[in-house]
C-alpha cells in the first residue's frame, strides 16, 4: 500500500508488423507521418454524438436554471414549448449547414483549407466469391441431406423385401457353404473333402439367381433351415444340385436270421427328408440333401469295396445296392443303399412298416466314417520337417523305441469300416442272446435265484454282466458270484474260485455252466447253513462219481451230521434237474433209507 | 521284449561253420523249437576325420528283431553314448560322410537261422568280417522277464542244455553290472558289439 508505484501505460515503441519473411526477417509498416496520423485521429471522431451531448445538456440546464427559479414557471415552460426539441434540432442542423455552407466556401478557396481524401482501411469484400462460397455450403448441406433421405429409403426398402434379395442370401449361403466364383458363375462344393473325405465324386452345386419375379409381393417371412417346409418360402436364390445328388438316400440295416428279418435300421442323416426336387424348397435343405446323399454314397462306396476286398470265410456278396455278410452262423446283415430320386412320396412308406428301429447300428456306421474322415485330417503331433506324414503316433515312435517285430506287425493291421460293423452286430446278437438266456434260466430256476446286473458302461464291442446265485432267505450266508464278460464272438466268465471260462457264441455254452454253478451253489450253500446251525460236516464232493450217468457234468453231494450226532443228513443234488434229494439216517440204524 | 544273453561258441578243429551250425540246428530242433525265418545283426563302424580333433568313433548297428530302428554308438575315448534312432538315421550318416568315413572292411554282421522253442527264442549267427567267417554267436532270449537277476539262472540251464559247457555260471561280463536293471534292446546291441569288437581284433591280429 505505502509502495504504491506508478505504471505508466503506453503504447509500444515498435511499429507494427507487415510481413515475416521465410528467414525470420520481420518487415515493419512505415510509420504515419504526423499529418496522417492527425487525419486518422480525427476520422474516429464522432461528431454527431458531440453535437447530442451538447445539445442534451443545454436544455439540462435551462431546466435546472428554471427549476431553482420557480416551480411553478417550469411546468408553464414545459407547457409552453411543446416544440421545443424539434426547435432545437432544426437549430443544430441549421447550424450545420451553416457551418458546412462556411467550410465549403473556405474548401474551395482553397487557401485556408484543402479536402484531402484520408484513406479508409480497405475492407475487402468480393462479392463473386463470397457468392460461390454460400452455393457451395448450401450445396454440401444438400448432399447431406440427400444421402441421409437414401438411406432411409433404402433401409425401407430392405426392409419390405426382407432378405428375398440375392446378395443377402448369397452372404447367407456364404456363412455356411464353400463358394467360389468362376468367370460369371457361382461354384459351390458340398463334398466332406475339406473335412477329410478321399471320396472321388466331386459334390458341386451351381448358384444362380432366381428368374421367376412373379410372387415379389409374398409376404415377407424368415426362410430359417428349421422352418417347416409347407410354408412357401420365396428366395431369391437357385441352387441347381448335379442330378446324381438329387433325391432323398438312407442306408438301411437289415439283419436277417434264416429269412426272416430281425430288426432293421435306417440310417438317414436328414430325420424329414422332404422331396428335394421339389424347387420350392428353400437351397439350405436341399444342400443338406445333397450332402447327405454323397455321405450316403461314400459309406456304401467304402463299404461294398471293403467287402469285396475282405477275406472272410463265408464271401461277403455285393449284389446292386445291397452287401450280405455273415454275422453268426444264419445270421446276415444286410447293408443297402437306398436313393430315391423321383421325390414322390413311395420310399418313406416302406420304412414305417418296419417299426423296429435300432439306433445303434445307424450311429455306429454314420460314426464310422466320420472317424475316418477325421483321422485323414489330424495327424497326431509333432510334424518333423523331414518326415513321413501319416503313420500313426505309436509308429513314428517305433524306431526311437526299438519296438520289435510283433508290434510293428501289430501297428499295420486295421480295421476296416465293414470288419468294425460286423463285430458291433456280433456283439448286438451275443448280449441279445446272452440277456435271453440269462433270462429264462431265472425263470426255470426258481430255488437259488439268479441275479443279473448289466453294467452301464460298455463299448460297442464289449460288455459286461455280473451274475448272482443267492438263495432265497439266505442271502447272507451264501451266494455265488459270476462275471460274464460279452465280446463279439467269445465269452469269458470268470468264476467264483477266480476260474476263468472261455466260451463260444452258442448259448447252451452258457446255459450249461450256470446250470453246474446252481448246482454247486446248493451244495455249497447248505454247507454254510450248517455250519451257522452247528451241524457237523463230515464229506463233500462237487463231482461224483457214483449214481448214473448224469446228462451234464456230475451230481455233486455232502453228507452232515446233526449236533448231538443222532442224526445224518446225506443231500445230492444234479445239474439237469431242479430237484435236490436229501436223504436222512437216524445213528442207532445202520441202513439209509429214502425219503424224498 | 526280454532278457537276451549272447554266448559265444567255439568251433572244434575239425568242424567248419556251417556244420557247426548245422550240429547246432539238430540239438535245437531235437528239443521241439521251430524255425521263425532268419535273422541279421549288422554293424558299420565309422571314425571321425582328423580336423574334428579327437577321433571318435560310432557304430551304427541294425537288428532284424527291431527292423525300424537303428542303434548307434559313439565312442569318444572317455565315454560311450548309445544313440537309438528311426531308420533315416542311416541317410543321416551318409550325409555326413565329410566327417565320419567308413573303415576299410569293417562291416561286421551275425546272420542265422532263428527259432522259437516256448518262451525262448534262439539265434544262432555265423559272425562274418568283411564276408570272411570268424565264429558263431548263440543269442538266447527268454521273452517274458526283463530283469536280468530273475531270469539268469532259467538262460543259463537251458544254454548249457544245448551248449554244453562251454556255458560259463556267471553272467556275461556286460549283463553282470545291469543285473537288476530293466532289460533294453539296447543292451542287446551292446553285447553284439563287445562280441563283434574281439572278432574284429582277431581279424587284425592275422
Amino acid at each position: 500500500m505505502s509502495y504504491s508505484v506508478n505504471i505508466s501505460v503506453e503504447a509500444p515503441i515498435e511499429n507494427q508488423i507487415q510481413e515475416i519473411t521465410y528467414d525470420g526477417q520481420e518487415i515493419y509498416q512505415a510509420p504515419l507521418t504526423l499529418s496522417e496520423s492527425l487525419a486518422k485521429y480525427a476520422q474516429k471522431i464522432d461528431f454527431s454524438k458531440i453535437n447530442e451531448l451538447e445539445t442534451k445538456k443545454e436544455p439540462g440546464d435551462t431546466s435546472d436554471d428554471s427549476k431553482s427559479d420557480s416551480d411553478s414557471k417550469d411546468s408553464f415552460q414545459s407547457n409552453l414549448w411543446p416544440w421545443d426539441s424539434v426547435r432545437n434540432k432544426l437549430r443544430s442542423a441549421l447550424q450545420e449547414v451553416c457551418v458546412l455552407a462556411d467550410v465549403l466556401a473556405i474548401a474551395k478557396d482553397k487557401r485556408y483549407m484543402v479536402l484531402d481524401p484520408v484513406q479508409q482501411e480497405p475492407v475487402d469484400t468480393k462479392p463473386i466469391v463470397q457468392m460461390y462460397a454460400r452455393k457451395k455450403a448450401l450445396a454440401g448441406a444438400a448432399n447431406v441431406l440427400l444421402t441421409g433421405a437414401e438411406r432411409l429409403k433404402n433401409s425401407q426398402n430392405e426392409a419390405v423385401q426382407n432378405r428375398s434379395n440375392f446378395h443377402f442370401e448369397l452372404l447367407r449361403l456364404r456363412q455356411n457353404w464353400r463358394l467360389k466364383k468362376v468367370s460369371n458363375s457361382i461354384i459351390g462344393d458340398l463334398s466332406y473333402r475339406t473335412a477329410g473325405s478321399k471320396y472321388s465324386q466331386p459334390g458341386i452345386f451351381e448358384v444362380t439367381k432366381a428368374e421367376d419375379e412373379e410372387k415379389p409381393s409374398s409376404p415377407p417371412h424368415s426362410p430359417l433351415p428349421g422352418a417347416t417346409p409347407s410354408v412357401k418360402s420365396y428366395s431369391a436364390l437357385r441352387v441347381t444340385v448335379p442330378s446324381e445328388l438329387q433325391g432323398v438316400a438312407y442306408i438301411s440295416v437289415l439283419c436277417q436270421k434264416d429269412q426272416e428279418d430281425l430288426f432293421s435300421t435306417n440310417v438317414n442323416l436328414l430325420s424329414s427328408g422332404p422331396s428335394t426336387t421339389n424347387p420350392d424348397v428353400h437351397w439350405q435343405q436341399k444342400l443338406e440333401a445333397a450332402q447327405n446323399v454323397l455321405f450316403c454314397k461314400e459309406l456304401f462306396n467304402q463299404l461294398a469295396k471293403e467287402a469285396v476286398q475282405l477275406q472272410a470265410p463265408i464271401p461277403h456278396m455285393v449284389v446292386g445296392n445291397q452287401i450280405m455278410a455273415t454275422v453268426l452262423p444264419g445270421i446276415q446283415l444286410i447293408i443297402g443303399l437306398c436313393h430315391s430320386t423321383s421325390g414322390d412320396k413311395k420310399v418313406p412308406a416302406s420304412t414305417p412298416a418296419k417299426t423296429e428301429h435300432d439306433h445303434v447300428l445307424e450311429h455306429s456306421l454314420h460314426q464310422l466314417l466320420r472317424e475316418v474322415h477325421h483321422r485323414n485330417t489330424h495327424h497326431p503331433f509333432p510334424h518333423p520337417a523331414s518326415g513321413p506324414l501319416g503313420p500313426s503316433k505309436k509308429r513314428s515312435l517305433a524306431g526311437p523305441n526299438a519296438t520289435d517285430r510283433y508290434d510293428l506287425l501289430e501297428m499295420t493291421k486295421s480295421e476296416t469300416l465293414l470288419e468294425q460293423i460286423i463285430k458291433q452286430a456280433q456283439h448286438f446278437f451275443m448280449r441279445i442272446r446272452i440277456g435271453y438266456v440269462l433270462d429264462t434260466i431265472a425263470k426255470e430256476v426258481k430255488d437259488p435265484l439268479i441275479c443279473s446286473h448289466w453294467n452301464s458302461l460298455n463299448s460297442p464291442t464289449q460288455s459286461c454282466v455280473k451274475i448272482n446265485i443267492i438263495t432265497h432267505g439266505y442271502d447272507v450266508v451264501y451266494r455265488t458270484p459270476l462275471v460274464i464278460h460279452i465280446g463279439e464272438k467269445t465269452l469269458k466268465c470268470i468264476c467264483r474260485d477266480g476260474k476263468v471260462m472261455h466260451m463260444s457264441y452258442e448259448p447252451q455254452e452258457l446255459r450249461d455252466l450256470i446250470f453246474c454253478h446252481i448246482n454247486q451253489h446248493q451244495i455249497l450253500a447248505v454247507q454254510s447253513l450248517a455250519k451257522i446251525m452247528g451241524w457237523q460236516y463230515l464229506a463233500n464232493s462237487l463231482h461224483l462219481g457214483i449214481g448214473s450217468v448224469e446228462l451234464l457234468g456230475n451230481a455233486s453231494s455232502c453228507i452232515l451230521a446233526s449236533p448231538n450226532g443222532d442224526r445224518l443228513i446225506a443231500v445230492r443234488c444234479v445239474p439237469s434237474q431242479t430237484g435236490v434229494q436229501v436223504s436222512v439216517a437216524h445213528s442207532p440204524r445202520s441202513d439209509f433209507f429214502l425219503v424224498d | 521284449m526280454g532278457v537276451t544273453v549272447l554266448q559265444q561258441f567255439p568251433i572244434v578243429e575239425q568242424r567248419t561253420g556251417p556244420s557247426t551250425i548245422e550240429l547246432l540246428t539238430k540239438r535245437i530242433v531235437a528239443l521241439g523249437a521251430t524255425q521263425q525265418g532268419q535273422f541279421l545283426v549288422d554293424c558299420e563302424t565309422y571314425s571321425s576325420v582328423p580336423q574334428l580333433g579327437a577321433q571318435k568313433t560310432v557304430h551304427v548297428l541294425h537288428n532284424s528283431e527291431q527292423p525300424a530302428t537303428v542303434f548307434s554308438i559313439l565312442e569318444t575315448g572317455s565315454k560311450t553314448i548309445p544313440l537309438i534312432t528311426d531308420g533315416l538315421f542311416d541317410l543321416l550318416m551318409m550325409k555326413m560322410s565329410n566327417f565320419y568315413q567308413s573303415k576299410k572292411q569293417t562291416k561286421v554282421e551275425s546272420k542265422g537261422p532263428r527259432f522259437e522253442i516256448g518262451d525262448f527264442s534262439v539265434k544262432l549267427g555265423s559272425v562274418a568280417v568283411s564276408q570272411n567267417f570268424k565264429g558263431i554267436l548263440v543269442e538266447v532270449e527268454y521273452r517274458p522277464c526283463i530283469v536280468p537277476a530273475m531270469c539268469w539262472d532259467l538262460i543259463r540251464e537251458f544254454l548249457q542244455g544245448f551248449l554244453g559247457s562251454s556255458v560259463t555260471s556267471t553272467p556275461p561280463p556286460y549283463l553282470q553290472n545291469k543285473m537288476q536293471e530293466v532289460y533294453t534292446p539296447n543292451d542287446t546291441i551292446q553285447q553284439y558289439l563287445e562280441h563283434f569288437t574281439v572278432y574284429r581284433k582277431s581279424h587284425f591280429k592275422m
